[in-house]
Formats: structure tokens, sequence, C-alpha cells
């Protein structure tokens, strides 16, 4: 793929520098994914990797490296602890700011539970978020094995970026792991974690850097990612052979990120980016085909965003990404910051571009299940739609046990299907 | 006798509710004279959602009962189950009365009113007080009375639970005008069919996965240590299948009995079997390794939660005859397998004992029915031989006293 040439071509046209894109791996888990990512040699990204341990920054091989917290930790890790971590990054904030300077769109890849990643994490994306850059975060979820402990610290973490991240989406190590098989190392198992990670990566680099047939620029992206606080949606799904764009529809649909039961109430994204990753002998059809079926499956259309690139490697095959994001904040200690959210919204459609923002003004949804799912999308009412959805949700998966108490037991509800919450994928 | 030689049992399950009758033969055979059963509604979970259908079915049931046994039924033992019931251990101490050092049946009884006088907070209420055998100045002894000693200590193991839901079912059974003469906690009742007297003594964890809940007891030294109930059962499984297979609950049940498996196995990937199998609209090809994934993950979670509650108890040292599975949902194909697994002790399905001569009474979804009959068919004994005690007692006071 000749991305020098397109680059080229970018820049002549508007007349400004390319956007520049950095992938910022923090903590082990981190540090790990970015490696893997160079791997696979990207192009045109910057990669760089932050963390408190000396010895896994010398055996990274990427350029770039920040060691955080030499004064706190004397380069000897976070031990595990959260607070550490957050206050050797808080203490080399000017270097992270230096780090972030002038990059348009960072990605954050991170370990969460541990000490490193849970706690440095949010600063980077806070850093980030100053330096005005859009910052999504790939993030893996603990085992649950893990314990009560390292969890509590993942979530707090994770509210935390949600703050101020464009999207996070948080991958659990339990839901991943259950795919490999029985015999698999440990090497494999965590390489399986971080292949998730890169894929993501690597489809929205695809969008904005391969040749298509329809072609998402930066803005379109950021657009996207313009609400904060919400829950982000995001799905694979590859198919290969004769009728590939079903099986791609297929696999999609098995996605186990989808099945994760926080995303049973995000299934309709307030806004949507469909990337579709074809070979040259991709056609139109089969694009309108994938446009459709999703569209109908998570959202409206109004704020749907399709990519299709080609991609010479990918003969007789189809991979479908999804990225969907939820104004409708995850809780209620989210909902000062979708309110803020809100405010920037406003904020931007006064600002200009007319068109646009009538374009992404929620209408009045049509069908009655719409309306009952989301009594009203605008963000004022968030916290009361938030409300509303959570109880769609549990009537939507309880089944014959609807009506009766929930079931609870260390804070899940047995009545809901074991496979539901713990993300088990299983064909219909 | 003036005492009454037909025992009724009443198991007010989830799914289905089984009534029993058998007649006591000279005070020590227990003949199984009729049956009544009728399938359940107004249960979820082991609780009473509606009133009027579970008193409709459960008189149905008893009226078939008594109309196949020829006799006429007053008090039935009556099964209890449900999220409700909970449990906890507590002990009692006498000093020996007697000034010649001799236990007395009246220490005993001052032991165990001790151990039972713990106040329950309101609105609870006790259902089941099992005693977990005397301790004689240190030793443990199955009945001291007789022994010489200074202190005697008992243990108990009591169930109470809530007291409107307890009041509910009894309601059910008076509502038809019979008396309740005992209320029996699931778990006990079957673990005392299944689980021999030498599995009692080595250490054994019966599980009763029914269609509501799963009723656990776990027996070491040949008395009760814990019991317990988790509100998962059969019906899960099926409201599982019907939600991930999308499908009705009707067909989520068949589907569960005719290709139910606990364990996933690679060999199925490809495998798939028909949705109702008789080439009707609506007919489809199912996954079998869905099916056997979506069951596996919902019985992996439930013996975890049992792993969770026992902790350090269950383990081989511990549990040296292992796991004895019974109730409807045992009869799910490799469930040992993965009870074994999870548990990481031997597990077996249980098995009814030998004087259950009629065959479709030995599945394991009666066994809570019939552990009923021999708790009430050893009550009767019991009180006989206490009768006879009293009267040996009597005489052997009277020797010493001379």
């Amino acid at each position: 793929m000749d991305n020098e040439g397109i680059l080229q071509g970018l820049q002549d046209l508007d007349g400004r520098q390319a956007i520049r894109i950095k992938i910022i791996g923090v903590g082990g888990a981190g540090n790990n994914a970015v490696d893997r990512i160079k791997l696979d040699d990207l192009g045109q990204v910057a990669l760089a990797v932050v963390n408190t341990d000396t010895k896994t920054l010398s055996a990274s091989p990427i350029q770039e490296k920040l060691l955080i917290g030499r004064s706190l930790t004397r380069g000897m890790s976070a031990g595990g602890e959260a607070e550490i971590g957050r206050r050797a990054a808080e203490g080399d904030e000017e270097l992270i700011a230096k780090m972030v300077d002038g990059v348009d769109l960072v990605f954050l890849l991170a370990g969460l539970g541990g000490g490193t990643g849970s706690g440095a994490a949010p600063v980077l994306a806070r850093a980030a978020e100053k330096a005005g850059a859009v910052c999504l975060a790939f993030v893996t979820m603990p085992f649950t094995r893990e314990g009560e402990r390292r969890r509590q610290q993942a979530e707090d973490s994770l509210a935390e970026l949600r703050e101020s991240c464009h999207a996070v989406i948080a991958l659990p190590n339990d839901m991943i792991l259950q795919q490999v098989d029985e015999k698999a190392t440990v090497l494999e198992a965590f390489a399986v974690a971080d292949e998730w990670v890169s894929q993501g990566v690597k489809a929205i680099w695809s969008m904005l850097f391969q040749s298509g047939l329809m072609n998402v620029d930066f803005a379109t992206l950021r657009n996207a990612f313009r609400f904060r606080g919400g829950k982000t949606l995001f799905g694979i799904g590859r198919g290969e052979g004769e009728d590939c764009v079903q099986k791609a529809l297929a696999d999609l649909d098995l996605c186990p990120l989808l099945h994760l039961p926080e995303y049973k109430y995000v299934n309709k994204a307030d806004s949507l980016i469909i990337h579709i990753c074809g070979g040259p002998d991709m056609a139109m059809a089969q694009v309108n085909q994938i446009m459709d079926a999703v569209c109908d499956k998570f959202g409206s259309r109004q704020n749907t965003v399709i990519g299709a690139v080609v991609d010479g490697a990918m003969r007789d095959a189809i991979q479908i990404t999804v990225i969907g994001a939820t104004e409708v904040a995850a809780g209620a200690a989210n909902a000062a910051s979708a309110r803020a959210a809100a405010q920037r919204r406003r904020m931007a459609a006064a600002s200009g571009a007319a068109a646009n923002a009538a374009a992404r003004r929620p209408l009045p949804e049509a069908p009655a299940t719409d309306v009952n799912r989301l009594p009203s999308k605008e963000p004022s009412a968030s916290k009361k739609a938030s409300q509303d959805e959570f109880d769609f949700k549990v009537d939507d998966q309880r089944g014959f046990f609807d009506k009766t108490e929930a079931n609870l037991y260390q804070g899940e509800d047995l009545d809901v299907p074991t496979f539901l919450r713990r993300g088990i994928r299983v064909q219909p | 006798m003036a005492q009454s030689r037909i025992v009724a049992a009443v198991e007010i399950g989830t799914s289905k509710v089984a009534v029993l009758v058998a007649e006591i033969a000279n005070g020590r055979s227990l003949n199984i004279i009729g049956t009544g059963q009728a399938t359940s509604s107004g249960i979820r979970k082991g609780h009473i959602s509606n009133q009027r259908e579970v008193c409709d079915c459960a008189h149905a049931a008893i009226a078939a009962a008594e109309k196949s046994a020829g006799a006429q039924v007053e008090g039935v033992y009556l099964a209890m189950s449900g999220a409700h019931l909970q449990g906890f251990a507590d002990s009692g101490v006498a000093s020996v009365s007697a000034a010649d050092g001799i236990v007395r049946e009246d220490d005993l009884r001052r032991a165990r009113e001790s151990a039972k006088m713990r106040d329950l907070p309101t609105g609870r209420l006790y259902i089941h007080h099992e005693c977990c055998g005397y301790v004689l100045d240190g030793r443990r002894v199955a009945d001291p009375v007789g022994m010489s000693g200074q202190r005697v200590e008992t243990g108990y193991w009591h169930v109470h639970g809530d007291e409107r839901i307890t009041a509910d079912y009894l309601h059910v059974i008076n509502g038809i005008g019979l008396d309740v003469d005992c209320i029996v906690v699931s778990s006990i009742a079957s673990a005392g069919v299944v689980a021999g007297e030498e599995e009692k003594k080595s250490g054994v964890l019966v599980l009763d996965i029914g269609a509501g809940t799963t009723d656990y007891a776990l027996y070491r030294s040949g008395t009760i240590v814990r019991t317990g109930v988790i509100p998962v059962g059969g019906d899960h499984l099926t409201n599982d299948l019907a939600i991930g297979l999308r499908m009705n609950a009707r067909y989520a049940e068949s589907v569960k009995l005719r290709y139910g498996k606990a364990v996933v196995d690679a060999n199925d990937k490809n495998d798939t079997v028909m949705l109702i199998g008789d080439l009707t609209i609506g007919d489809r090809p199912i996954s079998r390794m869905s099916i056997h994934k979506i069951i596996h993950a919902r019985l992996d979670e439930l013996f975890t939660i049992v792993k969770n509650q026992l902790g350090s108890e269950i383990s081989a040292q511990n549990l040296p005859a292992g796991v004895i599975l019974t109730g409807g949902t045992a009869r799910q194909a490799q469930i040992c397998d993965l009870a074994h697994e999870v548990l990481g002790v031997q597990a077996r399905v249980g098995e009814c004992p030998q004087w259950v001569s009629e065959q479709s009474l030995r599945a394991p979804e009666f066994c809570t029915a019939l552990g009923l009959l021999s708790e009430g068919f050893n009550a009767m004994r019991q009180r006989q031989s206490e009768r006879s005690k009293s009267r040996w007692l009597g005489k052997l006071g009277g020797i010493f006293a001379r």
C-alpha cells in the first residue's frame, strides 16, 4: 500500500501537514501491545511507550520511551498500586505534555488493574485532551480471578478515562481469553488480547490512510467521537470466501465484544462508524448490503459514517469494523461529564458548519420500539434516559424470570443468562 | 398404637408437585401405596408467586395420591426450599445434674434448649433444628444417655426462613383441610435418600438441583454440617437456552432434555440438531455446540457458587465420599464430569435406595419426596424407641438409686 503517495496528496490538497497519529502504550501490558503493533508495521504512525519500570522499558524495541516517576519509584515499577502510578505520571506531567504535543490522534493502550496502567493512563488522557488531540483508549480489563482489588482499580481508572477520552474501548480479558483453546500457552493467550487491540487500532488507521471507495477523513472521525463520558461500542467481523459478506455479518453478530452485558443497552449508538475493508474485487452492492445490515442493527442512519477501503491483501475477504459512541452517560457519576459533552456539542453546532449541525441534531425516531428504548435523545435528559434504559436492559435479558425479584449474587443478577454475563459467543 | 400408620409427603416444587403416600407396616417397613403428581404453576425459583394456582395444582396432586392409595391422608410432611432459607450453627451446654454423674434425658433436653435459645430477627422463624451429635466431656458420642460425665454439649444446625413465605406454603396445605405434621428442608430430605450412612460418616455433599433452586447439604461424621439454597436451577438452563437460541420456553425445555450436556466438546463443533425434529414449519437446525456452551456456562457458574459458599469444606480430605447430584437437572449428560472439574472432588448421580421398588419413583426428581417419607418413617420409629427406652432407663435409674 502506497501510503506515502496518499499522504502527499492530502498535504497538497489542504496545504497543511498530514495528521499525526501516536500510539502510546502505558504500563507493562500497554508496552507489550505497542511492541506487537510495531511488528505489524502500520507506517506513518509514531509509537511510544510510557512506564514506571526501567526493565520493561529497556526491553521494548520502541524508539520513544518515557520513564515516569523516577524520583518516586526509582524505575522499579508501581508495584500494582494505581495511586503510585498516578502520582508518578502527575510528577512528570511536563514530559507527558511534550509527548502528546502537536499530535492529532492519540491511541492509548493500557492494561487496567495494575499500577502504571490504571494510574498513569487517565493522566495521559487528560494531557492529550489538553493538547487538543482526539484520544482513543483501548484498555484490557483484568481477569475476575485476579481479585476484587485489581478489578476495583480497573473500574475506577476506566471511569476516569471515559471522562477525558473521546472513546474508551474496554476489552475484558475473561472474555477474550475464553476463545483461546485450552492448550494455548500463556504467551499465546496474551497475544490474542493484544491482537484485539491491534485490530482496533489498525481498523481506524486503515480508515484514515488506505485508499478506498469511501474515505473517512480525520474531521469526520473527530466528529463521531465528539461525546465523552459515554460508552463505546466496538466490534469486528470477518468473512472469507464466496459469500464473504454474509459470513462477515454473521461473524460480527457473534463478536464477543458486542455481547457484553453493558452493551446490551447501547445497541443503538448515537453515532456510528462502519468501516469496511475488502479486496480489490469488492463491489459497491456488497458495501450497500453491509451498510444496511449494520445500520439496522446498531443505529440510525443520520449519524452513521461509512468508510470502505481496498486492501490488496484481502482477496475474497471482507472485514467489518463497527465503532459506535453513545451520548448516554454510563451512570449518575458520569452525568456531569455527559452534560459537559452536550455543552461542547452545542457550542460546536453554533459556531459553524450549519449543514453538518442540522444533520447531527438528533431527529425524532419513527419506529415505536426506538422511542421506548430511548425516550429522549436530548442530552439534558441523559440521566433519566440511562435510568429508563437500565430497566429495558434487565427486562430484555431475564426472559422467563421477567418481573420476579432480582437474584443478586456478588453484584450479578443470576437470572440473566450466564453466557450473556460472561460474554460467551453463541451461534443462535 | 394410636399413631396413624399412613405417612404422606408433599413436595411443592418449581416444576411439579409430587405427593407420595406410604403405609408403615408393623412399624418397620415402609410401603409406598399412592402417588400423585401435578405440573406446578405459580412458582418461580421456589417462591410462590400465585397462591391460587399453587393451591389448585397441590390439591390436584394430593387428591390423586389419596385416590391411588385408597386411604385418607391426615397430616403431611412438607418439603421447604427457596432462597429465603438460611442456616447457622449454634451449640448448647448443660452440666449433668444427677449426683451420680449419669447423663439423663433431662440433661440433654436442657442442652438442646440452650442451643435453640437464640432469637431470630422479626419476620423469621425456625424451620428445622438438626442435631449434630453430642459431646460429653470432650468425647464425641452419639447418645450420651446412661453414660457418666459432667458436661454435655450439643451442636445444632438451625435453618430459618421467612415467616410469610413459610406461611404461604402452610396455607396451601391447610387449604385442603390437612395438617402439616412437619416441615423438612428439601436438601436434608433428599440427602437422607441418596446418601448412605457410611457416606454421611465419612463426609459427603448432596446437591439437589431442582427446577427453581439448588439445595445442598453437607455431612460429616454422620451429621449435617451445613445446608443451603441457591436460587438457580433447571429453569435457568431453559431460560438461557430460550434467550440464547431464540426459541420459546417450551422448545427450549425439550432441547435441554434431549440434547443437554454439561461439558463443551470440540468434536461437536459442526454438529447440528433439529429444534423440533418433526420437520414442521419453524423447525430449524441448531448448533449442538451452542446448546452445550450455554448449559456449560450456567452449570459451571452454579458449581462455582457452591464452591464459594462452602469454601474449604470442599476438598478431597473433607469429602471422601465426594459429591452426590440429584434432582431433575442431575439428568444432564456429563454433569458429574463438570462437577468434578469445578469442585475438585469425585461426583456421581445419586441412586435411590433399594426399598423403592417402583421404577418410576427412582428418578432423581422424586428423591425429595422419598426423603420426606423416610423422615416421617424415622420420626415414627424414634417415637417408638423413645417410649421403650424411657421404660428401660427408668429401671436402670432405679438400680443405681438403691
